[in-house]
């Protein structure tokens, strides 16, 4: 008969077992490429930025970091590097908050890159949790202090995409998994980092970005049901003292770094939408970019750009997937642009872009859609 | 401090139960005490700054109890006693949990520009009702005079601090008493174990896993057909395994102190009425609330047509409770009408042939379990409009999307629901039988079958394997 604290034991030492297999496959194949760059394997990539950008910084090569939010996701390093002579990074987060875009640039200034392109949105500046509050962001995996190695190490999920590289790279199941490598299903589904977050090749740019679907996102926000989302983080004095602990004090540390700032253009039915839905919400963005535009031309090491008055790209709907999100192809026009200087901020009259921009809403009649 | 936390399982817990135990050496008291302060340290870890507010409600609410059992007041006294400890604990209650509601709705109606913004402390729903269900029972003569170490345990017990099960005085002092559950029993932290094991399981891997399929339908965005109703489903199973998770890991974790904990889930989607359901879900919110709501304000005694109000009003406290906004009041209402619907299909309702009885059970399974899904929408929506936009969503098959992602994750329901209906829920696993004290009398038979033991270290690891880095229990915010 084996007694309760034998069979205690025994659960206890089986499990303990199990957790060490998981620990030493995380181990081994270390997806993230946080302990060393992937040799053994076949490198794979997760589309999950918060996560894998804490193994991108360790494993990749750059000179320069191009930090932003879901508009500046799709973009490819490849096209950064060509367009800008640069050898790039991407760190975009889709989502992010200033918060988590200043410790994520943080990060990588420990690897001394020579310039930062950071697309910058009005709304990454709120409120949010402190950095080690973030549900959605592991800070300690940045840090690889004890936590965040535990946590990488004693994960499940990691351990599952292991065992899923490991066998990606066994050459006779190799094809057969790979087929079956879908982001649905696994989270380290891509094979090129220059493909982290961009389209899939051959994807109809026509039926995800197209004039259609802009105007329909527009009517969605500013459905009186759904309208109040429009408002939701823009307090001016939140955004202010944001901006000036997560951009204007990075900035300020690191003088050596240049840095590329820009604007997006978002359609102009961004600001149609706040302007006929919910003004308050306006007024704080011009405020707020009142403040943020003659805060920034003050550094030296700053080259600041403003697409939101870009009329070429903003009122034509088809460059748009929704009232904000550009498509592939004005991800290049922005890339080219930046190289061309053609939206840069005048030192001598840095408001006069958003002086520009609030005549263009003003302007804008929402009639014009309809045709 | 999270169950689901490596701090929890690895330091925590550890610690208090080799201290426990050691200090059973030292007689009957000691071991209270431990266990009293490692709860309080257990509570303040993250909700330091509500820790006094917690001994001060300890403090009140005893004493109060002690001036109901002393036997020395006359019965308007008493009563006047009562009604003062009910009401402080109401007021306090209130003040944390539902003046910003209060003020919120002051202002929408009449402007008045005022806005509350109050943190709310952790478990303070859950150890409020546990202490006016107390001084009920005092009023009422059925308490006996308790010490203060046990009382204070008894409230601030760290299984059941945060989140529930919401537990009885009667039930869980007289255990703290008992001498023999100082002594550590192999037999109980084995079956204690496995509990936990499957509770953490049901947490980490199961709603945690599901998590992700939720956000679509309730977010910002316009969700199709397809992604409301996979959204809806997400929430069911999500609110599910997540709560009843943490109520397995609650009792797993008390059985290693030789505490049995009651149960609060018995495979509620299973219910084939609404009433049926709430005899499964929440079991002992809903005893709290028939016990101290719905039989005070007369139950059944006064006729058919006050006991629908009653169970109306009942259940729009119910849904009060678990949070301040117009959604989880709608829920309780909704909740309400259905036990109204449910009874009066009882009284007045046809008998189903015998013959008929199998398909009758299955149809009523399925509506019970869409009567509970639509419920669910107001519980998880930001707003009331929020809410009523999702379920129009559900309702209009014109858009539908089924692409890749809803393939995936309608695989996802189709095998939560298998486990959710068809699944042996944890206490029919372990035989756990809260009332008999017995847990575990078929463990000697796994001498013969190693693989349920391998089976359980299994559940255990991967539950240890799932914990992400922070992820709260949705019961926490109630």
């Amino acid at each position: 008969m084996v007694q309760p604290a034998s069979k205690l034991l025994r659960l206890l030492g089986a499990s303990a077992l199990i957790l060490m297999v998981a620990v030493a496959l995380n181990f081994i194949v270390d997806p993230l490429q946080i302990f060393r760059p992937a040799r053994l394997f076949a490198a794979m990539y997760s589309q999950d930025s918060r996560m894998q950008n804490a193994g991108l910084i360790r494993s990749q090569d750059f000179d320069t970091v191009f930090m932003g939010t879901s508009l500046a996701i799709h973009f490819r390093q490849s096209d950064i590097d060509r367009l800008l002579g640069v050898m790039s990074l991407k760190l975009s987060m889709t989502g992010s908050n200033s918060r988590e875009q200043s410790f994520v640039l943080t990060a990588a200034l420990e690897r001394h890159p020579k310039r930062i392109v950071w697309q910058i949105d009005d709304w990454i500046f709120h409120d949010a949790p402190d950095i080690d509050s973030d549900v959605y962001f592991p800070s300690d995996l940045y840090r690889r202090n004890a936590r965040g190695i535990a946590g990488y190490l004693l994960s499940g999920a990691m351990a599952r995409e292991s065992a899923w590289i490991l066998a990606r790279s066994i050459p006779p199941i190799a094809p057969m998994v790979a087929r079956w490598t879908t982001e649905e299903l696994f989270k380290f589904p891509v094979s090129s980092v220059d493909d982290i977050n961009t389209l899939r090749p051959g994807s109809d740019l026509s039926e995800a970005y197209n004039a259609k679907k802009t105007v329909a996102a527009f009517r969605r926000i500013t459905d009186p049901v759904r309208s109040s989302y429009l408002a939701v983080d823009y307090k001016y004095d939140a955004m202010v003292r944001a901006f000036e602990r997560d951009a204007v004090d990075l900035i300020a540390k690191n003088p050596d770094v240049k840095f590329d700032i820009y604007f997006p253009p978002y359609s102009i039915l961004q600001f149609v939408a706040m302007r006929d839905a919910s003004p308050a919400t306006l007024k704080i963005v011009y405020e707020f970019s009142a403040y943020a535009l003659p805060r920034l031309v003050q550094f030296p090491n700053v080259s600041l750009h403003d697409f939101r008055d870009a009329k070429q790209i903003t009122h034509d709907l088809d460059n748009y997937g929704d009232v904000i999100h550009h498509s592939p192809v004005i991800d290049l026009k922005v890339l080219s642009d930046l190289a061309a200087r053609n939206h840069v901020v005048d030192c001598a009259a840095p408001t006069a872009s958003l002086e520009r921009l609030k005549a263009q809403v003003e302007a804008y009649r929402v009639d014009d859609i309809e045709r | 401090m999270l169950f689901n936390s490596y701090p929890f399982i690895f330091l925590f817990l550890p610690l208090v139960l080799i201290g426990y135990f050691a200090m059973g050496r030292f007689g009957n008291l000691v071991p209270v005490i431990w266990l009293a302060l490692a709860s309080l340290a257990f509570y303040s870890v993250s909700n330091w700054q509500f820790v006094l507010l917690l001994l001060a409600s300890v403090t009140f609410n005893y004493v109060i109890g002690l001036l109901l059992i002393s036997g020395r007041l006359g019965s308007r006294p008493r009563f006047a006693v009562l009604t003062i400890g009910v009401a402080v604990d109401l007021l306090v209650l209130g003040t944390f949990k539902y003046a910003g509601f209060l003020a919120a709705n002051l202002n929408a109606l009449l402007s008045t520009g005022l806005t509350l913004d109050i943190v709310l402390p952790v478990g303070i729903s859950f150890y409020t009702f546990t202490q006016i269900a107390f001084l009920v029972d005092a009023y009422r003569g059925n308490v006996a005079r308790y010490a203060l170490p046990h009382y204070a345990l008894f409230v601030t017990y760290f299984p059941h601090l945060i989140a529930g099960p919401i537990l009885h005085h009667k039930d869980m002092i007289p255990q703290f008493e008992r001498a023999e559950a100082k002594r550590p029993n192999a037999h109980l932290i084995l079956c204690g174990v496995i509990i936990f094991a499957i509770g953490l399981f049901k947490k980490t891997c199961l709603a945690d896993g599901i998590q992700p399929l939720v956000a679509p339908a309730f977010g910002a965005n316009s969700p199709s057909f397809d992604q409301a109703w996979i959204g809806a489903l997400a929430y069911t199973f999500q609110l599910y395994f997540d709560f009843s998770g943490y109520s397995d890991m609650a009792i797993g974790i008390s059985l290693m102190f030789g505490i049995f904990l009651p149960l609060n889930f018995n495979s509620p989607y299973q219910a084939t009425s609404i009433i049926d359901f709430w005899r499964r879900w929440h079991m002992t919110l809903s005893q709290f609330l028939r016990d101290y709501l719905y039989i005070p304000l007369g139950g059944n005694r006064r006729g058919r047509v006050l006991r629908y109000v009653n169970l109306m009003v009942t259940m729009a406290l119910g849904g009060l409770w678990h949070g301040a906004a117009w959604t989880f009041v709608i829920w309780g209402a909704l909740h309400g009408l259905y036990l109204c619907i449910n009874h009066a299909w009882n009284n007045y309702g046809p008998g189903i042939a015998p013959r008929f009885e199998r398909a009758a059970n299955i149809a009523a399974l399925l509506l019970t379990f869409l009567s509970v899904v639509v419920a669910w929408v107001f519980f998880r929506a930001d707003s009331l409009p929020s809410a009523l936009y999702v379920l129009s969503r559900m309702a209009d098959p014109t858009q539908i999307v089924f692409g890749r992602a809803e393939i995936v994750g309608t695989a996802f329901i189709l095998g939560y629901a298998a486990i959710a209906w068809f699944a042996p829920n944890t206490q029919t696993i372990m035989g756990y039988d809260h009332k008999a004290r017995v847990v575990g009398e078929a463990l000697g038979a796994w001498q013969r079958r190693p693989l349920f033991l391998y089976a359980t270290a299994a559940v255990l690891a991967f539950g240890i394997l799932g914990i992400q880095q922070h992820s709260e229990f949705i019961y926490f915010r109630f």
